[in-house]
């Protein structure tokens, strides 16, 4: 498990940073529906929490943003006609795990950003595995108190179904869980 | 993405279940401590006719009764919630109690009230030791128009 802060990166010196009353969790993937709900919790819960300046104990709180890193496969790559030449696997493994790390770290540093612009306090945090299981963990252990993820609204159908892993997160997270819908739906009044 | 009215919406799912009296304390804690959130209570109330199960003679004359008992109960449930509210000082809220199944009523009173955020408690049946969402949870899960915030009563012991 790799965590990486934000840092005590102030703005400037009279710059103040606001500060949630609670532990909120945000999922965040490569979906444009995780970075929705990112926008939405930092649009809709710091105004009703946030705090300013100081933290005390009372208003300690922090905003987590999660990605979990799907395991990658250790399987033998065959290149080259007839699968004649094998590249070792150590290569492959070790140049996609790389891409995943940057990939990653990109999407994780653009979230940070959006809540830096939002002044809002947050720190990230890299898990690999299902990304079903390591949510619903990670807002155990960390005892969060409110776990938000956003949904695709998979498929064309016109009933909405929620994407596989904010489904399952809803019924397995024992947190409270807050899922945004993805905003074409929301338009659609 | 800021909505052109600023005000913010919440519908609260109540019936007369601890999950849902804990659901409601939960959010009143958590996202009423300022009046940001405009606060709306709905109380799906089960009809005469559905809580009956048979028909036939002597359906009719029970019905009034059970819909007297169901009219007291409801009474019952809005005032536990009304004096939720009140101890934790919040003081607008208006109270909606609507006959029919929960699930509907709850995904249209998010339309009608234009609400930005649905809460609903979770029953997770606990004899069945996978973590299962209750059914009106789920339905609005999938359903409701607006993001939704299924909060559960933690278990005492694991």
């Amino acid at each position: 498990m790799m965590m990486m802060e934000e840092g005590g990166d102030k703005v400037g010196t009279g710059a103040e940073e606001r500060r949630m009353r609670m532990k909120v969790m945000v999922a965040i993937d490569e979906s444009d529906g995780s970075f929705y709900a990112l926008k939405w919790a930092l649009d809709n819960l710091i105004t009703t929490m946030a705090t300013v300046g100081e933290a005390t104990p009372d208003n300690e709180g922090m905003l987590f943003l999660l990605h979990v890193q799907p395991k990658f496969q250790h399987f033998v790559y065959p290149i080259g006609t007839a699968g004649a030449a094998f590249y070792p696997a150590s290569v492959v493994e070790d140049s996609v795990k790389k891409a995943q790390e940057e990939t990653s770290a990109a999407l994780l540093s653009r979230a940070l950003q959006i809540c830096h612009d939002s002044r809002v306090k947050a720190e990230s945090i890299i898990l690999n595995g299902d990304p079903r299981e390591k949510i619903c963990e990670a807002a155990e252990q960390m005892q969060v108190n409110l776990l938000v993820m956003g949904s695709r609204g998979l498929g064309t159908l016109k009933r909405t179904f929620l994407g596989s892993v904010s489904d399952h997160c809803a019924h397995h997270a024992k947190t409270p869980i807050l899922i945004v819908k993805p905003p074409e739906y929301l338009k659609k009044h | 993405m800021a909505t052109s009215t600023s005000e913010r919406v919440m519908v609260v799912g109540i019936d007369d279940s601890e999950h849902s009296s804990y659901a409601l304390k939960w959010t009143l804690d958590h996202f009423f401590t300022v009046p940001i959130f405009k606060l709306v209570l709905v109380y799906a109330r089960p009809s005469a006719t559905s809580a009956v199960g048979f028909a036939g003679p002597g359906a009719a004359d029970v019905l009034p009764i059970v819909d007297s008992d169901l009219k007291k109960a409801a009474a019952r449930v809005v005032e536990a919630a009304k004096q939720l509210c009140i101890d934790k000082s919040v003081h607008d809220v208006t109270v909606e109690v609507v006959e029919g199944d929960p699930r509907n009523v709850l995904c249209d009173a998010t339309e009608k009230y234009r609400a930005t955020t649905l809460v609903v408690g979770s029953r997770g049946y606990g004899a069945i030791k996978r973590a299962v969402l209750g059914s009106v949870s789920d339905y609005c899960a999938h359903h409701a128009r607006c993001t939704v915030m299924i909060v559960k009563k933690p278990k005492t012991k694991h």
